[in-house]
């Protein structure tokens, strides 16, 4: 009887001291740098490079949201990432809870190579010290089947076009909001009164007949289109760039003075366990190499004159690297104050 | 089990090594339960403020999803379905337990393993699998053009509330099927014999004696596939309508991309009360009496 006991006893702790050792997983790269950061932007075909050059494994988390990666690297006192790749909308914030630390630019032998409007942008740039890397940035465009639409569309009406109702896809995410808002014309799409957000919902509510499903994932949409579900949505860049090379027709469009877009800094926190390998990584993206391997991926613009080399004159010209043209248009995303309104006017839309 | 506890048991003047057998499961349930369940409540209470937790007393979650239309649809909704799904589980199980209990013989173990089998298969795939089937250019269209049916793929099968409830119905059947054939190979036949003896129908037999003596199973079952459902936000957001979100979403998207934790900690609340209260409406019928 004891010794039952005793046996169950010991069978008992034994499976609950399972539950720690997941905790200390075996080393075996010398260091491991963790991110979280948007789709294809730790993507194999370039990280593997850095891995090989560096000897650190790179462990990627990918976020659905600038609101979404703030919480996540917030999240165990800052801790648990080394390096985020923040959104203009969400660098003052980490900023200012105190998550990151100054970019020591010395340490960057790629620096000098950002484009010098870059060096110092307000967006990342805070008392006068940079706290953020800029190495990418981009529209939100307009992808389409050119198999169902024959011509490019030039204007975000033909989301509303009754040809294709039931056909479009629209991103799951309350900044979509800010793009409704552009469209009907609103000078300031991150700064929305009770008014503006009301109009914008009757937009969006006779907009949602059309709505076949709203999408979560680069992957998931680039399904949608490939099963017949979609012909058309607004999307990220990287969309156009998956299908394309998947040798699905598509096609892509930005519409003249109405884009929203994004400019992405490579943060490093503050109590990164890993800051040699966040800096060889941010190192490593700034490079020819890293540049070419994130614009390849994602169908982004980069940041630096050696990704411009890298990818050549034409297809630099094609990204606006060449002049920057396209970057002063795009509304850039922001903080937003009444954001909480926001997600609100989303869940209504979505019930 | 009565003959067991009847047998004269010797006495054990410290029984230390039971209590001590009894501290893993109880820091197990306190470490993964109470205390989840602790930070949950208070997390319900705290509210957010300009991007940060205010860790201050606060009923303002609550009032937000009693005040809001749109999440009391949500709410409405959630519960229908729920509803509906655990309704048409039933009526889709009560014919299959009653026929393998009944005539099941030597086949009873077999089928029950085929019952159970989907389970062997991640949740996911066979919630993919109906987007395959349901798809614009999925098997059913396909098959509905080969036939003539069709002249064109139609929209109709996916992305609603039918491809939602179908799933569900689909995913969570043998978590009513089994409690229910249990039921049923517990029924004696001679019951059912001395009620035809009696000149009762069938349909009299069915209500008068099986359905009371199975009833227990359906409950059991019943608080399997209404909970299930209540909680679940894959299925929703796989294969539902784009207005069509459920209690799952809104509190995923409330810890996901909106990083409103008290006000997803209240919804996760909202869902934990509804499904205490369908089980307390199980045991107070006798869901676990078998």
């Amino acid at each position: 009887m004891w010794r039952r006991l005793l046996i169950a006893w010991c069978i008992g702790w034994l499976g609950f001291s399972a539950i720690f050792l997941p905790i200390a997983p075996a080393q075996a790269a010398n260091c491991t740098l963790t991110a979280i950061v948007w789709e294809g932007y730790t993507d194999p075909s370039f990280t593997k490079e850095f891995e090989a050059q560096t000897g650190c494994a790179v462990k990627a988390t990918y976020a659905g949201s600038s609101d979404e990666m703030f919480a996540k690297f917030r999240a165990g006192g800052g801790r648990t990432y080394d390096v985020i790749s923040a959104s203009g909308d969400i660098t003052e914030r980490l900023y200012k809870a105190g998550l990151v630390r100054a970019i020591d630019t010395d340490q960057l032998k790629n620096y000098s190579s950002v484009f010098e409007s870059f060096q110092g942008g307000k967006w990342n740039t805070f008392d006068g010290k940079p706290y953020g890397v800029t190495f990418a940035w981009g529209p939100n465009v307009l992808v389409y089947d050119t198999k169902v639409i024959k011509t490019a569309p030039t204007s975000w009406d033909v989301l509303s076009d009754p040809a294709y109702a039931g056909k479009i896809s629209l991103p799951d995410n309350p900044m979509t909001i800010a793009d409704v808002a552009l469209w009907l014309g609103k000078p300031e799409p991150y700064d929305l009164s009770e008014a503006d957000l009301a109009e914008v919902k009757q937009k969006l509510l006779e907009l949602r007949p059309n709505i076949r499903k709203f999408w979560t994932t680069a992957g998931e949409l680039a399904n949608l289109f490939q099963s017949g579900e979609v012909v058309m949505a607004h999307a990220w860049p990287l969309t156009y760039t998956q299908l394309s090379e998947a040798g699905f027709p598509i096609g892509s469009a930005s519409p003249q003075g109405k884009l929203t877009g994004w400019t992405d800094s490579w943060m490093i926190s503050k109590k990164s366990p890993h800051p040699e390998a966040a800096y060889a990584w941010i190192d490593f993206i700034l490079s020819g190499a890293g540049q070419k391997g994130v614009m390849d991926v994602t169908g982004y613009s980069g940041a630096t004159t050696l990704g411009a080399e890298a990818i050549g004159q034409e297809r630099a010209h094609e990204l606006f690297m060449d002049d920057l043209s396209l970057h002063s248009q795009i509304k850039m995303w922001q903080s937003v104050k009444n954001y909480d309104q926001w997600v609100q006017l989303w869940n209504e839309i979505r019930t | 089990m009565a003959s067991t506890f009847s047998q004269p048991q010797p006495r054990q003047p410290l029984p230390i090594g039971l209590y001590s057998s009894l501290l893993p499961p109880l820091l197990w349930m306190t470490l993964l339960y109470f205390v989840p369940i602790a930070l949950l409540i208070s997390y319900s209470v705290w509210r957010l403020e300009a991007f940060d937790i205010v860790k201050e007393f606060s009923l303002v979650n609550f009032k937000t999803i009693l005040t809001n239309v749109a999440y009391r649809t949500v709410i409405g909704r959630t519960v229908l379905t729920a509803l509906g799904v655990t309704a048409i589980d039933i009526l889709i199980t009560l014919p299959i337990g009653y026929f393998i209990g009944r005539y099941g013989g030597r086949y009873r173990t077999l089928l029950t393993l085929l019952i159970i089998l989907p389970l062997w298969s991640s949740y996911l795939v066979r919630v993919f699998a109906w987007k395959i089937i349901l798809g614009y250019n999925g098997v059913l269209n396909s098959a509905l053009m080969a036939i003539g049916l069709f002249k064109q793929p139609s929209q109709i099968f996916l992305y609603n509330q039918f491809s939602t409830m179908l799933t569900f119905v689909h995913v969570w059947l043998p978590f009513m099927i089994l409690p229910v054939i249990t039921a049923f190979e517990r029924l004696p036949p001679e019951l059912l014999e001395a009620s035809a003896d009696l000149n009762a129908n069938p349909w009299t037999t069915f209500r008068r004696i099986i359905l009371p003596l199975v009833m227990p199973g359906v409950l059991a079952g019943s608080i399997n596939v209404f909970s299930l459902t209540m909680g679940d936000f894959i299925t929703p957001s796989l294969v539902g309508s784009p207005t069509g979100i459920m209690l799952g979403n809104v509190i995923s998207s409330q810890f996901g991309v909106a990083y409103n934790w008290p006000l997803g900690a209240t919804f996760a609340l909202v869902v934990m009360l509804i499904v205490f209260l369908g089980l307390a409406i199980g045991l107070r019928q006798g869901a676990l009496d078998s």
